[in-house]
């Protein structure tokens, strides 16, 4: 910029022509501003389109029929398929500007309907991270494809004609990646794709090959089950396909819109008084149905702490209980029942007495599912299935689940030929064999032995690290593919963004080490085409078919798939209980940390266990009478050993529920490279780092698992546990887990706290508003004048405490669309972790073996709102429509707001949290503001998408309609316990939800009105069964 | 002043001991007080100041780390949201109490004992404020932005602050009750800074004396004028002293949380500010009387009526603590039941019983005469109750809100060294004043002493007026 324009001289442009003249002008020695900035946009293009490295391909927007793709600062939803495991979810996936930002659920989905488990909205976590490989490395070191494929190529042609070659996945029920793997060991004699899943069902398939004659999962109903009985399957949370069975499984609990009529009075709704207790249900039947569901289980699961009536049980006695159940279900079937005597279980007969008539009375409408990785166990769940009609009806052997498929004696095998040696060519992808099976040091060392091992991992684990070559597979939201996760369901993915990196999908590396490459848009419309378009009749035209799959996100076409056979019954009981065994441990996958690949995903890694509450660790829990036994309290140490001298050593933590032979231990955790999390949180002068000893997050626990018995051992016998005198804060979100105060300070003569309130299901028939407790407001209305008219919307927000598992999906959602920092392990351990919806967790009855229930709780936005009086400088207000209004901007932090908030559901930025990481700040909601220090925040109701549907409908003209607009909380519950609306709009679903018998508010008596209603509880259970 | 020669000496009472021991001629009161002013400071002082200064030093160090890192270098959490900050804003406001109440309300009930002690104890209360003061700026997340809290006319359109806010009240009571006490201190000081001029005719210290004491010439009119300002200025201190904690009170009291939420708030902190305050100025005095060498000054007859004054104050406190649990178990209010008990039980159950025992159990010694007159064991009796003061509110505050409505959200608290090097800093603060107060200005008031000195043998009138002037 040595010579300026000459000010004086300058012309003005009128059109583009006279532009143009300009433009001729002589040009000036140097480089003038315009100049400068031509070529700095140019060179910015340049850059940005030189980072393009994959051809740009066309994806189609779902529920829309816009065709531009891109319109800019709007946000689009694509129709996908959710990669964050197996289970295959609909999701849609918000893109804004070229990237997605926020997952949520697809709701014409027939698995996921509607819902997204945390797991899965975490992902735009993933595909933002840093160290997610970019591209191949051969030897540890970046290479580019063409000479890692040259590489492999000559690798394999090494390959003598025994050679073992083989693929390692984890259960993939891609049609695609299928094909793509089976052409390419088509190459060699001794070629075969090994499934391997994490944490393995694999007892469940042989169990049907035994009963059934083929490995096959049936797919779980359990929204046509009247009766629900579970034995240690958390399939709320962990098992199989969760999204799917929380919505089925909320489907089959479902109670309808009953109102209260008050005898004198016209209001509706609210708590009932004394002279209404008995008065009959307006509306809705008064026999709703409502499925009743036992759990029998070793440790507090997701699922046993909503279940109606849930059994402590050690999972060395549940194959002696389940052969009580079927002996008993046998002689009522008119079958022989045990040919030998039982041993009698811990649980009494007259249980099991009045669950087998139960179940028989229900069969057809019965299911019984069993989380045990145990061959005969499972086998005499499917004889028990089988007796009480369940397949066919409950259970779907003919369209049957492909998401887990895993063979856990090929498996072993491979590990076998590994050790022996054998294995000639190794490819691994997406599963993790050295950190999370069985003798995974031993792996590591054989997998130096073998000529070619190549890596598909998306980053540096274990596997990889011991990998020749690391082929990088593409992020799923960055690259196109499918699944199958129901036969006959093929549910597509496109990609999102341009990808990031260099990576490639596994479809495509594939493709192109069986010589016959292609894209992988192309090998995907090729299975389509040559799989799923001939099974239909819907569609004549292939693109049609294709587009409409694209758009739709699934395709739903005729199962290619053999009817399976009852081969008898036959059943080997098992006859007497498992004695002398000692205290054995139970090794689990982690709700929010499924399996070792998400362990370096901050969201997850702080989304507290909807059980323990516990952040960024796993630990042993062990029940209250094992810990009193061990004299271990919470947060010390242990050591566990078993007899061949494993030792594994973390903190313990106290959980009530479990069994008290039992310790159990959560998977997926101490994943190399978590070291990157030591300075996730606020670095001060007090900070503690986030990760243990190990330098890692958590312990890993997997070398504990064994093989034996054809599958991978979930529990071990005769662990023994001691103190070692250290101790390790566990970070944990609540303190206090039971609903009553502590007996030292509780004032004499009180009753629990009426903040959750429950009923049972008779009671719920007899009276609508049972459960309420006394009514305690004066009804006379205010002194005051109400300052708030609320003439136009008014937003309220319903939580049906008998549909929300606490899954806590929310959380995820939550923080995705608002922005919430990840604060790290000590901030948590100081209580203060950042979620604005936070589940509360009540124990209630006996502390060894207590009932549980889960609240969902933010910011309640009051009509009296203690925080607005507070604030000195108005920074917290109430809008017209019922918003609690946080003004940040206006705030200057002193806290009183939250002080005075009766829920505690106001969050303080106490540091400015970490916000340095360009690659992942693209996550960032562009719509929300993200928070400096020194400021208060909360829920904000999703005041932008309430603001955007509000303009949206100015725009078309049109009233705003009911459903138009939903939270992020409320989008991507599995079991739609959530309902947002204008209370004022008579007809919508909320103003039902709010007149409904159930609803009440929390802390009604502070009279601070809040918005949020909760419908009370109810269990299919009586009083005694269900701890109420 | 009033005529100091009419003291009742009926045979009903003992005549009292004279106010002021030593038989001092009022050259000797201006002389003796004086002189710390003029001479070079002991070495006591200098041990007094550098203690003082460093701890000032660590706590400027602290926060300016805090306001530099963010408020997170606090212990607090969701839950806890005040803890040290507002404990020791609430603490530092009530020992700032004392200083009006003597000034003030014992002028106005014409209690002569208090000239001794009215100055410092005036100073005390301004230092006091001061380091309450600085709480509730440190306190907030961004504090650069506390001038928000001012109702100035601004051009970010209807913004205002928020007349309902019990902060907002905060701000004007505090801020009329420094600009308050300050005048009447300075008004206090106007002939005792005209005496200092007229002793040096020369330095620096003269030239300030001689600006700041306006023009005094100690002629009939000038003391004329000035009595009646002062009265009035006493009568203006005089509410405040009770409208300042019970503004206070009202933070906690308009809210809903339980162990806030209580009518018997106002009364109730009045009495305990008035109770640390006492027990501030005694300590101060004490020390003081030895270090400065005031015996003649501060007698047994002060420390007497101040173990009373405080000892009638600790039996009100003791009365509000059993108020406030009859109230809780009377009301039938499970959750204002649970805080009471949870305060007596609970995980802060050890600081509740420190400032029971400090505040009610230990004062109790103060019946008794023996005690009163052994100035050990008053000294030590005032610390008991500054420390146990200081519990109270953290009491209040921080077990009223570690466990409130739901059980979900109970968390613990523990102060972080940032907070107690903060404390340490606001401890600093005042002494390093207290100590630069005592080297540079008369500690008692010459001109009110005089006033009381009524032992025979002393010069005349005429001689104190010359003087003054």
């Amino acid at each position: 910029m040595t010579a300026p324009h000459d000010t004086t001289t300058a012309k003005y442009w009128k059109s583009p022509a006279a532009r143009a003249g300009l433009r001729e002008e002589p040009p000036l020695p140097g480089v003038n501003r315009r100049g400068f900035l031509e070529a700095a946009g140019f060179a910015t293009s340049l850059v940005a389109l030189g980072g393009c490295q994959r051809a740009p391909t066309t994806i189609v927007p779902a529920l829309t029929n816009d065709t531009d793709n891109v319109r800019p600062g709007r946000a689009r939803s694509f129709a996908t398929t959710c990669g964050g495991c197996a289970a295959g979810c609909g999701m849609l996936a918000t893109v804004r500007d070229g990237r997605p930002l926020k997952m949520e659920g697809m709701p014409e989905h027939p698995l996921s309907r509607g819902g997204l488990c945390a797991v899965g909205q975490a992902q735009v976590m993933e595909l933002y991270d840093q160290e997610r490989l970019r591209g191949p490395l051969a030897a540890g070191k970046a290479a580019t494809w063409s000479e890692v494929d040259a590489r492999i190529a000559a690798a394999l042609a090494k390959i003598p004609a025994s050679g073992a070659v083989r693929v390692v996945t984890t259960s993939t029920s891609s049609p695609t990646l299928r094909r793509a793997i089976a052409a390419f060991l088509k190459r060699f004699p001794d070629g075969r794709h090994v499934e391997a899943d994490s944490v393995s069902v694999s007892a469940i398939l042989d169990a049907h090959a035994a009963t059934h004659g083929a490995r096959r999962l049936p797919r779980y109903r359990f929204d046509k089950a009247n009766v629900i009985v579970s034995f240690g399957a958390d399939f709320l949370g962990t098992w199989i396909s969760p999204v799917e069975f929380a919505a089925a499984w909320k489907s089959g609990r479902a109670l309808p819109h009953r109102e209260v009529v008050h005898e004198h009075g016209a209001e509706a709704g609210g708590a009932a008084d004394a002279s209404n207790a008995h008065a009959p249900a307006k509306t809705g039947r008064t026999d709703a149905a409502m499925s009743h569901h036992v759990q029998f289980e070793s440790r507090m699961t997701l699922t046993g702490s909503n279940a109606d009536v849930r059994h402590r049980l050690h999972p060395g006695e549940m194959g002696l209980v389940l052969s009580h159940l079927l002996h008993r279900v046998a002689r009522l079937a008119g079958e022989s029942g045990s040919p030998t005597p039982l041993a009698s279980p811990s649980i009494s007969a007259a249980v099991l007495d009045a669950l087998a008539s139960r179940l028989w009375e229900n069969r057809g409408k019965a299911l019984v599912v069993c989380g045990a990785n145990d061959v005969p166990t499972q086998t005499l769940v499917n004889h028990l299935s089988q007796l009480l009609d369940a397949y066919g009806n409950t259970l779907d052997v003919d369209r049957p689940s492909q998401q887990l498929r895993g063979d856990d004696r090929e498996t072993e095998a491979l590990a076998e030929e590994l050790a022996s040696g054998k294995v000639a060519a190794l490819f691994v992808a997406d599963i993790d064999l050295v950190h999370d099976f069985p003798g995974g040091e031993a792996i590591a060392k054989d997998l130096s032995r073998v000529p070619l091992v190549v890596s598909l991992a998306t980053r540096m684990d274990d596997t990889s690290a011991a990998s020749r070559f690391v082929c990088p597979d593409e992020h799923p939201l960055a690259s196109w593919g499918d699944a199958e996760p129901i036969a006959g369901l093929f549910s597509l993915r496109q990609p999102m963004m341009q990808p990031l990196g260099n990576a490639r999908s596994a479809i495509e590396s594939f493709a192109a080490w069986s010589g016959s490459g292609g894209t992988v848009l192309s090998l995907v419309r090729a299975t389509w085409k040559e799989v799923a378009f001939p099974r239909q009749a819907k569609e004549t035209d292939f693109t049609r078919f294709w587009d409409r799959a694209v758009h739709d996100g699934f395709v739903e076409v005729d199962a290619d798939i053999e009817k399976l056979a009852y081969r008898g019954f036959d059943p080997q009981y098992v006859a007497a209980a498992a004695t002398g065994k000692g205290v054995a441990v139970v090794l689990h996958p982690q709700i929010a940390i499924p399996s070792s690949r998400h362990a370096h995903n901050p969201w997850l890694q702080e989304l507290p266990d909807p059980i323990t509450k516990i952040t960024w660790d796993n630990c042993v829990t062990l029940s209250p009478r094992l810990a009193r036994e061990l004299g271990v309290a919470d947060n010390d140490v242990v050591s566990l050993k078993i007899g061949d001298g494993v030792v594994l050593e973390l903190p313990a933590f106290i959980q009530p529920g479990q069994h008290d032979d039992v310790a159990a231990i959560a998977l997926g955790y101490g994943v190399r490279g978590t070291d990157r999390f030591a300075r996730v949180g606020p670095q001060w002068l007090e900070g503690r780092s986030t990760v243990g000893v190990n330098g890692l997050v958590g312990v890993n626990a997997a070398p504990l698992l064994r093989f034996g018995g054809g599958v991978v051992q979930y529990v071990r016998d005769n662990v023994q546990i001691a103190k070692t005198g250290r101790r390790h804060t566990l970070a944990t979100t609540q303190l206090h887990d039971h609903i009553e105060v502590p007996a030292n300070v509780a004032p004499p003569g009180s009753k629990p706290r009426d903040i959750v309130q429950e009923t049972t299901l008779d009671e719920y028939h007899q009276n609508p508003a049972a459960g309420a407790p006394h009514a305690h407001h004066a009804a006379e209305g205010e002194l005051w004048p109400d300052d708030h008219p609320y003439n136009g919307h008014r937003w309220g927000m319903a939580i049906d405490l008998n549909a929300c598992s606490g899954c806590s999906a929310c959380l995820i959602a939550c923080q995705a669309e608002n922005n919430v920092p990840v604060v790290g392990r000590d901030e948590v351990a100081r209580h203060r972790e950042m979620h604005w919806i936070r589940i509360d967790r009540y124990y209630t009855g006996d502390d060894d073996d207590p009932a549980v229930v889960h609240q969902p709780m933010m910011c309640q936005h009051c009509a009296n709102a203690p925080c607005e009086t507070v604030c000195p400088v108005l920074a917290t207000v109430h809008s017209s429509e019922g918003l609690n209004q946080q003004v940040y901007n206006r705030c200057v932090g002193t806290r009183y707001c939250a002080n005075n908030c009766p829920y505690k559901v106001r969050r303080f930025n106490w540091f400015d949290y970490v916000h340095d990481d360009a690659l992942a700040n693209l996550a960032l909601n562009p719509d929300v503001t993200v928070r400096m220090r020194g400021i208060m925040e909360k829920c904000s109701l999703c005041v932008k998408r309430i603001q955007e549907g509000k303009i949206e409908a100015r725009r078309l003209g049109i009233p705003l309609a009911d459903g138009a607009i939903r939270t992020a909380c409320q989008q991507s519950c599995p079991t739609n316990a959530i309902v947002f609306g204008d209370v004022n709009d008579a007809d919508s679903a909320i103003a039902r939800a709010m007149s409904d018998a159930r609803r009440y508010s929390v802390l009604e008596e502070l009279n601070v009105r809040p918005s949020i209603g909760y419908l009370r509880k109810v269990r299919n259970a009586t009083r005694e069964e269900g701890d109420v | 002043m009033s005529s100091p020669h009419h003291e009742p000496s009926s045979a009903l009472y003992p005549p009292e001991p004279p106010l002021i021991a030593g038989h001092k001629s009022l050259g000797d009161v201006t002389r003796e007080i004086c002189q710390p002013l003029e001479g070079r400071p002991t070495r006591l002082w200098w041990i007094g100041f550098i203690v003082a200064a460093s701890a000032l030093l660590l706590g400027v160090v602290s926060v300016t780390y805090q306001i530099a890192t963010g408020i997170g270098v606090w212990g607090l959490n969701k839950t806890v949201g005040w803890g040290f900050d507002i404990t020791n804003f609430v603490f530092w406001v009530g020992i700032g109490h004392a200083g009006t109440l003597i000034s003030a309300v014992l002028f106005l009930f014409r209690q002569k004992w208090r000239t001794s002690v009215n100055r410092a104890a005036e100073a005390m209360t301004l230092f006091a404020v001061m380091c309450a003061g600085i709480f509730p700026l440190i306190h907030m997340g961004r504090p650069w932005l506390a001038y928000w809290f001012a109702p100035y006319p601004n051009l970010r359109g209807p913004l205002w602050i928020n007349f309902k806010s019990p902060l907002v009240w905060d701000f004007f009571a505090i801020s009329t009750y420094f600009l308050v006490s300050a005048l009447f201190w300075y008004f206090g000081l106007i002939p005792d800074l005209a005496t200092i001029r007229d002793r040096n005719r020369r330095g620096l210290r003269t030239k300030i004396c001689r600006a700041l004491s306006l023009g005094w010439n100690g002629s009939a009119r000038t003391w004329h004028r000035y009595e009646t300002v002062y009265l009035l200025l006493a009568g203006l201190a005089t509410p405040l002293v009770f409208s300042v904690h019970t503004i206070v009170s009202m933070d906690f009291a308009t809210s809903v949380i339980p162990g806030w939420h209580t009518t018997i708030f106002p009364p109730y902190f009045v009495a305990g500010a008035i109770f640390s305050g006492l027990a501030m100025v005694l300590t101060l005095m004490l020390v003081a009387r030895k270090t400065m060498r005031l015996e003649h000054y501060i007698t047994a007859r002060h420390v007497d009526t101040m173990c009373k004054l405080m000892l009638s104050m600790g039996c009100v406190v003791g009365l509000a603590y059993g108020t406030e649990f009859f109230i809780a178990f009377y009301s039938g209010n499970p959750y204002e039941q649970f805080v009471f008990l949870n305060r007596a039980a609970g995980p802060f159950a050890p600081a509740y019983w420190t400032m029971v025992i400090c505040n009610v159990v230990i004062p109790q010694v103060l019946w008794l005469k023996p005690v009163r007159s052994n100035f050990a064991a008053v000294f030590v009796v005032s610390i008991f109750v500054n420390i146990g003061m200081w519990f109270e509110r953290f009491v209040i505050i921080v077990t009223s809100l570690h466990r409130d409505y739901l059980p979900s959200s109970w968390a613990t608290y523990f102060p972080t060294i940032i907070e107690v090097a903060t404390l340490i800093g606001s401890f600093g603060l005042f002494f390093t004043c207290f100590l630069l107060f005592c080297r540079f200005v008369p500690v008692i008031a010459m001109a009110e002493v005089k006033g009381v000195l009524h032992a025979p043998g002393h010069r005349s009138d005429v001689a104190q007026k010359g003087e003054a002037a």
